[in-house]
């Protein structure tokens, strides 16, 4: 396998709509970002993949077909990645095996989202319930927070993590925001305002959801030799690890006590892969999935960064938080940053680049010369990849 | 032509952006293929339709065709139609047409007697307070002439 490196980052703001923009156009913004960014020419790119979710969202089947020749690109190989809020991470894993292999020497991800063109909040939840087990569950009409709901509730039965545990995640990660020019819901929120929110599904109140958000973001993979024409230092992607479960959320073969069987096999394989032994102290800074705040309780322990049943405590004694041993999303994550969801794996390296780069800006994490970043879609987190990114 | 079709209603004008009513509508008679006799048994007889592998045993609810281990084509078995419980959550809030129960109600996932994989399936008749893991239920089907062959004809409550 040849290195792989990333040698441009770039991506939009993010907002619950950007009603002055289509999703061709937001595609094309964040586009323009990266290819500035690596000091790249149009030229440069020998093949995209694109990373959009749901045809739904975006009123449109196939959108990638609809936006390639629009970026100048015509008749160069692309191909569009869709495994729900593991989308960015997969796409990325897909452009990185092209470059790895040989068979191109420079790969762009392109990931875009839009959700606000669906009449209302309630068809954006058809239009990803529509993914539940045709045959048997759909008719149930089962939500996403559901499907998750199973492992927190778990989580809180078997560690005793409380509501309020899972509350000081909203307040970590809507406070990070602030330090994001581009996140959508920076906020001062207190565990007292996340308990007081409305409950959609037990334990997840209104507040203990991830947003929904309109955005994209693109980054530009590079072989070590291609990496040498572009103005940026190479960010190495040293570990890369995907996993695919059951799309049924209470079909899981045994996975002792992991949660999120399909996170913990991608962490590992990417652990192992970058020569990760001691996450504590390798994994500098974390972008991860909080789809909903329990999650990000449970993912500090899939990733190894404390023991099982540690995670509430890993929270609450600053580990997780700015200035901790090892922060986790920075950038605001899922819950305050955003999650246009093609766009997000791919948002999430561009993140953890820039922290090693050291251009986070007041997001900053010092020193770090190494990062993760992990997403996971479909029933409980059925999809996951997991990235480790050095520099 | 659908009176209140979407596409023939002008587009709203918002801040100077032009938003464009669409609706996709889009009606199937889903074939069930060769897992058909769960639903014609649910249907038409209430009762709940499992597969078993020749070979390794698993019984498999929903069921399957085939066994995923051994690549071999499963047979069909009947469920006692006992379980118990092993999650469960209540449902607050109304999201949308494609829930089929009215809030609040209980879901969750029950593991039947004898099937390797629990499923998602309603609760009633039972506080969402006083369940608990493990906790003893049974279905109870929908009468025949509500009963429309789909997972929902059923439900679980207490097993006293």
């Amino acid at each position: 396998m040849k290195k792989v490196a990333v040698v441009g980052v770039g991506n939009t703001p993010f907002k619950a709509r950007h009603i002055d923009k289509t999703f061709p156009r937001l595609a094309y913004e964040s586009v323009k970002m990266a290819v500035e960014d690596a000091g790249a020419e149009r030229s440069d790119i020998d093949s995209v993949v694109y990373a959009i979710y749901n045809d739904f969202f975006e009123h449109c089947m196939m959108p990638d077909h609809h936006i390639h020749y629009q970026l100048g690109f015509a008749r160069k190989p692309a191909v569009r990645i869709t495994t729900g809020g593991a989308t960015g991470g997969y796409a990325i894993r897909a452009a990185f095996a092209e470059v790895a292999s040989g068979l191109h020497d420079v790969v762009m991800v392109v990931g875009v989202e839009k959700v606000a063109d669906l009449a209302n909040v309630f068809e954006m939840i058809k239009s990803i319930t529509f993914a539940a087990d045709p045959f048997f569950e759909a008719h149930l009409g089962a939500s996403p927070a559901g499907s998750y709901g199973g492992a927190i509730i778990w989580h809180m039965e078997n560690y005793g993590t409380t509501q309020e545990d899972m509350a000081r995640v909203v307040v970590k990660n809507k406070g990070n925001a602030k330090n994001n020019p581009d996140a959508q819901s920076p906020m001062d929120v207190t565990v007292e305002d996340v308990m007081k929110s409305p409950t959609v599904i037990y334990p997840l109140k209104i507040l203990d959801h991830c947003l929904n958000s309109e955005g994209a973001a693109t980054v530009i993979l590079a072989s070590e030799e291609a990496a040498g024409r572009f103005k940026r230092e190479p960010v190495w992607i040293t570990g890369i690890g995907a996993s695919l479960e059951s799309g049924r959320q209470a079909e899981r073969d045994d996975a002792g006590k992991s949660l999120f069987p399909a996170v913990k096999a991608s962490v590992d394989t990417a652990y192992e892969m970058a020569g990760v032994t001691d996450p504590p102290s390798a994994i500098q800074v974390a972008e991860v999935y909080d789809s909903f705040s329990g999650v990000e309780i449970c993912l500090y322990e899939e990733f190894g960064l404390c023991g099982w049943g540690e995670g509430a405590k890993f929270l609450s004694d600053g580990r997780a938080s700015m200035g901790g041993t090892n922060p986790v999303n920075p950038s605001g994550g899922l819950i305050g940053g955003e999650h246009a969801i093609g766009a997000t794996g791919v948002y999430q390296v561009a993140e953890v680049v820039r922290q090693i780069r050291g251009e986070a800006g007041a997001r900053q994490v010092p020193g770090v010369n190494r990062g993760l970043a992990q997403s996971m879609g479909g029933a409980r987190g059925a999809y996951s990849v997991s990235i480790v990114v050095e520099g | 032509m659908e009176e209140n079709d979407p596409r023939f209603k002008p587009i709203k004008e918002q801040d100077g952006f032009a938003l464009v009513p669409d609706r996709w509508k889009i009606d199937y008679f889903a074939s069930a293929g060769e897992l058909s006799r769960f639903f014609i048994e649910l249907k038409e007889n209430a009762k709940l339709m499992g597969t078993k592998c020749p070979k390794c045993g698993s019984v498999y609810f929903w069921p399957r065709s085939w066994c995923h281990d051994c690549w071999v084509d499963c047979e069909w078995v009947e469920m006692s139609g006992k379980g118990k419980v092993v999650v469960w959550s209540q449902v607050e809030i109304s999201l949308n047409d494609l829930q089929t129960a009215q809030v609040p109600f209980v879901q969750g996932s029950v593991l039947l007697e004898g099937a390797r994989y629990p499923v998602v399936v309603f609760y009633r008749d039972v506080a969402y307070e006083d369940m608990y893991r493990g906790m003893p239920v049974r279905v109870e089907f929908l009468p025949p002439e509500e009963r429309t062959g789909r997972s929902r004809d059923f439900y679980f409550v207490p097993d006293v």
